[in-house]
């Protein structure tokens, strides 16, 4: 098959490799309809992330169709559609078993490098580095799952590829942002950054019953989105976005990348009335990515369908009062 | 001090002050240092199966294999004695032929059923001692498993260990992990098989460092409970 490899920093390649093949009995091999470039894969495009290794395949946003299953996958069977989960959970563990999927005590055949890294290991990721597991990623023909027991996601509407897809990793990050904000009925919500994560961020947050979201980015096409599913966009190129905190606004917040309007920026101008709740990539050469797996060892980055995020240290997280989301690109 | 190490023939005598044991009055204390050819290691999990069902798991030494790394096969030869063999992780395919297999016999030495398991060789290549404790978990959330495990090996041959293949320190916490994988899914996790495109020079001599040179052991069929 062919498979998309990582073979250095700022270098990847399509190769032809060899098929997957079932290693253990909760295994599955996914034929993959369709699969994203994540944020996050900048990381490793850009090296930052130790362990990658050449001819590592890379991806973990991806969908297919079931074309085998091991003995132990009662719930899928050839040619179901599915969505699967870019953490790789056990069901059965102590974190599983309490829905904190990500923080799987099981699932990382290389947990020993997370430990020696990080102290602990959380779950398998796909195409995220040995550290992380190791497992092959599916920007690539196919993809073996395991666990698909417990992971994937059956799509059995008739919903086409591209809006079901962002179930993997990224609508569950900017859904997982804007439930962290705790956001109450009627509440105002203001998301830094209109990336992807920001996007999801935005109409999850009017699910959530926003009354009214603030969207604040500096590229026009990103604005224009934001705009498209209701929210109040500012320039923060043109505008100062410190405005709104005088306002009496219940200010709140997301990231989006580092300098004047990242993350210290963003905590400055929400003062004491938000919630702020940073997730998804924070900023393409941020050297902080690890600030998640702070969350995984505190047990709070909780991880089916959601990207990590991570609590404020500081006052922020103290008052809570009103509604906030995220969002980065 | 726990009675377990006293029935090790390899322990040391311990300071009395700092007692050496896997537990006593509840507490966990640290492994005795590493020092006069002799290396320890101490590890403990929690998995979600019940202290009968786990001791019935390691109690099986002839399944060991399934999830203990390099352990070839074992042999039971009496009650509480069992013959193993052991390939290194660095035994390359062409040596096959030849016998780099590593043998000893072990015997049991405490059997407390869903407690405890104690045990030490006794002859052959490797000296070993070792002890498992198995706790019920507050909570009703399955059982903390304590496993305390010395070596007769020097640091050196242990860092060489290291580079080769996989250090016995890290086996022993290895073996662990995949302990309670298997008991928790009936499965251990693993990635050696899957594709992956040209390994260049150096991510070929890495494979050491990622526990690559190590076969994951099978651990097919036996989940706990």
């Amino acid at each position: 098959m062919k498979a998309l490899c990582w073979m250095g920093s700022s270098k990847v390649e399509v190769h032809n490799v060899s098929d997957p093949t079932i290693l253990n009995p909760h295994d599955a091999i996914i034929k993959v309809t369709r699969t994203a470039i994540c944020g996050s894969d900048l990381h490793l495009y850009d090296g930052f992330i130790p362990t990658m290794e050449e001819g590592d395949i890379l991806g973990h946003e991806f969908m297919g169709i079931v074309e085998e299953t091991g003995k132990s996958v009662p719930n899928l069977k050839r040619g179901d559609r599915v969505v699967v989960p870019f953490t790789i959970a056990c069901g059965n563990c102590e974190f599983c078993k309490k829905k904190i999927w990500s923080a799987c005590d099981n699932t990382n055949p290389n947990a020993h490098l997370m430990e020696a890294a990080y102290g602990y290991s959380g779950s398998g990721l796909f195409g995220y580095s040995h550290m992380m597991g190791g497992y092959a990623g599916g920007q690539a023909q196919y993809v073996r799952v395991p666990f698909a027991n417990v992971g994937p996601l059956k799509i059995e509407s008739d919903l086409p590829d591209e809006k079901v897809l962002f179930l993997s990793d990224i609508f569950p990050t900017g859904y997982m942002a804007a439930e962290n904000a705790q956001i109450q009925k009627n509440d105002t919500v203001a998301v830094w950054g209109c990336g992807p994560v920001g996007q999801f961020a935005i109409a999850s947050a009017f699910m959530l019953g926003a009354a009214r979201v603030i969207a604040i980015d500096r590229l026009p096409e990103r604005l224009e989105l934001a705009r498209s599913i209701g929210a109040i966009t500012v320039d923060y190129s043109e505008e100062d976005v410190s405005v709104l905190t005088g306002s009496p606004f219940s200010a709140a917040a997301g990231d989006l990348r580092q300098g004047e309007n990242g993350v210290d920026a963003r905590n400055r101008q929400v003062k004491r009335s938000a919630t702020s709740d940073p997730v998804g990539a924070q900023g393409r050469h941020c050297f902080d990515p690890w600030s998640l797996w702070g969350s995984v060892r505190q047990g709070s980055l909780r991880s089916r369908l959601r990207q990590g995020h991570h609590d404020e240290d500081g006052s922020d997280q103290h008052a809570q009062l009103y509604g906030a989301a995220a969002g980065a690109d | 001090m726990s009675k377990a190490l006293n029935e090790k023939p390899n322990a040391e005598p311990l300071p009395a002050a700092a007692s050496a044991g896997v537990i006593l009055n509840g507490r966990y204390l640290p492994p005795p240092e590493d020092k006069d050819g002799m290396i320890w290691v101490r590890t403990s999990a929690l998995i979600h199966a019940s202290a009968e069902d786990l001791y019935n798991m390691w109690r099986d030494v002839e399944g060991a294999p399934l999830w203990q790394e390099q352990i070839e096969r074992v042999t039971r030869t009496g009650e509480t004695t069992s013959h193993w063999v052991m390939r290194p992780a660095n035994d390359d395919d062409k040596d096959k032929h030849r016998d780099n297999t590593i043998e000893w016999d072990c015997e049991i030495l405490k059997d407390e059923p869903g407690r405890r398991i104690a045990w030490k060789s006794i002859g052959g290549e490797s000296e070993n001692a070792g002890e498992v404790v198995f706790e019920p978990a507050p909570g009703g959330r399955g059982t903390m498993v304590t496993v305390l495990q010395e070596f007769r090996m020097g640091k050196l041959a242990s860092a060489w260990e290291t580079i080769v293949g996989r250090n016995p320190k890290q086996a022993v916490v290895e073996n662990l992990r995949h302990f309670k994988a298997l008991a928790e899914t009936g499965e251990i996790p693993r990635t050696q098989g899957q594709p992956h495109g040209p390994r260049g020079v150096i991510a070929g001599m890495k494979k050491s460092i990622y526990g690559e040179e190590t076969v994951t052991p099978p651990g097919l069929n036996r989940k706990a409970s």
